[in-house]
């Protein structure tokens, strides 16, 4: 069993999880479609206004922007996010395995650092926790799910960390933590983790007030 | 085990409209993460007093969304609180910010449309605002 | 709906200059929809005006507050309390809703922020386009839905002038001869008579403020 988890089980998730991933990109894909932009002739004696200093700028643009309203927010789900992706992906422990497995493996960061940043994408997820529970409008559109899913995106996290740190049953902890992370992979496309994905799908090839980039597609 | 109260509802209608438009409903549904960042891009949230129901995430999360679980096997009553939460509280002015880019206007109007048919719709007239 | 654009900002600086704490009113209609005075468009104008008053080294209370509709005063009133605290309103309705907050509010300036263009459809993001001009006298049916009062820049009613050139307006090659368009669409519907229905002139322009009644409340107010 333990054999089959850490072994073929772990080529499974990560083929359901691109195959998910390429499912749901197929299925954007099919259900917008691009539109033509209509060229126009700028009207003759109409001047581009020239705006104040500072418009056009970044910092301006995140004063307009989200940041502004909720920078608590902005701040931790962007950590929360990176350490998401580059804990795993540069973990020294993950790519020693790889190694061995395809003879190839990314660069890791040392042990100390895949260890704080376990601790502070813990602590984000702890801010997401209290979120959950303690503000009222997100409280008014949680369930049960939402709980699971945080459950679910910290579970290899926590395990990890409890297992590198070698508190309670070593091997208990890594069944678990394999587990975790395979079922975080194999559901990730199917539940609203599919948010990675459309995430830029939408925001980057959709036509919209807030498309970053010139998409031109339309649902 | 009990009948579902679908009083005075045209459910398949209702379920035809749903399947119309079943897939971009369903990824909308599916793609909210539940963040509540569109709350300020709503000025009706803003000017409430940031009452959490006239969050542009719980609207369409409480229209479309109880349509679609319930499949459209709703009664007269429910569409009632559908139009209290599409008509109420949302004037429709598109310019809602999801930060996964869900089309929140259009489920809204979604919404409108599925109320409209089974004649359920504010009435202009007796609750008209008059200008004083 | 209606369509706005905004006002360049230095009219607009220019017009709230003499005053201290001046309140950005944004509308829910209309304007938030064609991107001109929605509630984002007012974050983005007091902005603008912050920067370009502290260039010039003047401190403004700018203020925003943003509602539904500016056209119904019922709408309007829930603002009552927070104008209170400023010298002058810059509204960013269209002109009706400008016109209306300076009827609530006669003893506080109000200025409009966009100028009320015309009555349109959404062709694109960000991209509106004039459709109509409220004559008041709709003749849309004669002519196979393509409006002469908008798109005729003589606004003929009974056919194409003289210097329709290729199908294209007197008035310039990039604009099309609308009574063409209404040719080939009458054509197509096999209704070209209704061309030969002679249209009496049009009094649209220059009227007397207009007031619209339905008829259910004819009775109700006029006595």
């Amino acid at each position: 069993m333990y054999d089959f988890i850490r072994g073929p089980m772990v080529w499974i998730s990560i083929a359901i999880f691109f195959g998910g991933i390429l499912w749901q990109v197929f299925r954007f894909l099919t259900l917008s479609q691009a539109i033509e932009e209509p060229k126009l002739k700028r009207p003759a004696g109409l001047v581009a206004e020239v705006p104040p200093a500072g418009v056009g700028g970044f910092l301006h643009a995140l004063k307009l922007s989200i940041f502004k309203t909720s920078p608590g927010m902005i701040i931790v789900t962007s950590v929360f996010h990176l350490c998401l992706v580059m804990v795993p992906l540069f973990l020294l422990g993950h790519n020693i395995l790889i190694e061995r497995a395809i003879g190839f493996s990314l660069f890791s960061f040392s042990e100390r650092t895949s260890d704080v940043l376990t601790v502070i994408f813990l602590f984000c997820g702890l801010f997401f926790l209290y979120r959950r529970l303690f503000l009222p409008r997100v409280r008014i559109i949680t369930s049960g799910y939402d709980f699971l899913m945080l459950l679910l995106a910290t579970a290899p996290f926590i395990t990890g960390l409890l297992a590198y740190h070698q508190l309670f049953d070593y091997k208990t902890l890594m069944v678990l933590h394999i587990l975790a992370g395979e079922a975080m992979l194999i559901c990730a496309p199917f539940t609203k983790f599919v948010h990675m994905v459309y995430f830029f799908a939408v925001r980057f090839s959709v036509k919209g007030e807030w498309a970053l980039g010139s998409g031109n597609r339309n649902w | 085990m009990f009948k579902k109260n679908t009083a005075g509802v045209d459910t398949d209608l209702i379920k035809k409209r749903l399947d119309s438009r079943k897939a971009k409903m369903k990824l909308s549904l599916a793609a909210c993460a539940h963040c509540t960042l569109c709350a300020e891009s709503c000025f009706l949230f803003n000017a409430r007093d940031n009452d959490p129901t006239y969050m542009p995430s719980y609207k369409f999360i409480n229209s479309i969304g109880v349509l679609y679980k319930k499949k459209g096997m709703v009664d007269r009553a429910a569409l009632q609180d559908i139009r209290d939460v599409v008509w109420d509280r949302c004037v429709l002015c598109t310019r809602c910010y999801c930060p996964f880019g869900i089309d929140i206007p259009e489920m809204i109007a979604f919404a409108r449309t599925i109320c409209r048919e089974q004649g359920v719709f504010p009435d202009f007239e007796k609750e008209q605002k008059h200008a004083g | 709906m209606v369509k706005a654009k905004r006002k360049p900002l230095e009219e607009i600086a220019e017009a709230i200059s003499t005053y201290g704490k001046v309140l950005t009113v944004g509308c829910g209609g209309c304007v938030s929809v064609c991107l001109a005075g929605g509630q984002r468009e007012v974050y983005e104008l007091n902005a603008e005006l912050e920067l370009t008053f502290k260039e010039s080294g003047t401190s403004k209370q700018l203020g925003n507050y943003t509602v539904e509709r500016q056209c119904n005063m019922d709408l309007i009133q829930e603002m009552d309390d927070i104008a209170e605290g400023y010298d002058c309103i810059l509204s960013m309705a269209c002109g009706a809703g400008v016109q209306l907050m300076a009827e609530r509010y006669p003893d506080k300036p109000v200025f409009p922020a966009v100028n009320t263009v015309c009555i349109g459809v959404d062709r694109n993001l960000g991209m509106y386009e004039e459709k109509c001009r409220a004559c008041g006298e709709c003749v849309l049916a004669y002519t196979g839905g393509i409006c002469p009062v908008t798109r005729c820049a003589k606004g003929l009613f009974n056919g194409p002038c003289g210097g329709t050139n290729n199908g294209m307006c007197e008035v310039s090659q990039d604009v099309p001869c609308a009574w063409v368009e209404i040719y080939e669409r009458l054509k197509g519907q096999n209704r070209l008579d209704d061309i030969l229905k002679l249209q009496s002139v049009m009094q649209w322009q220059n009227q007397l403020q207009r007031t619209v009644v339905q008829p259910k409340y004819e009775k109700r107010y006029y006595k």
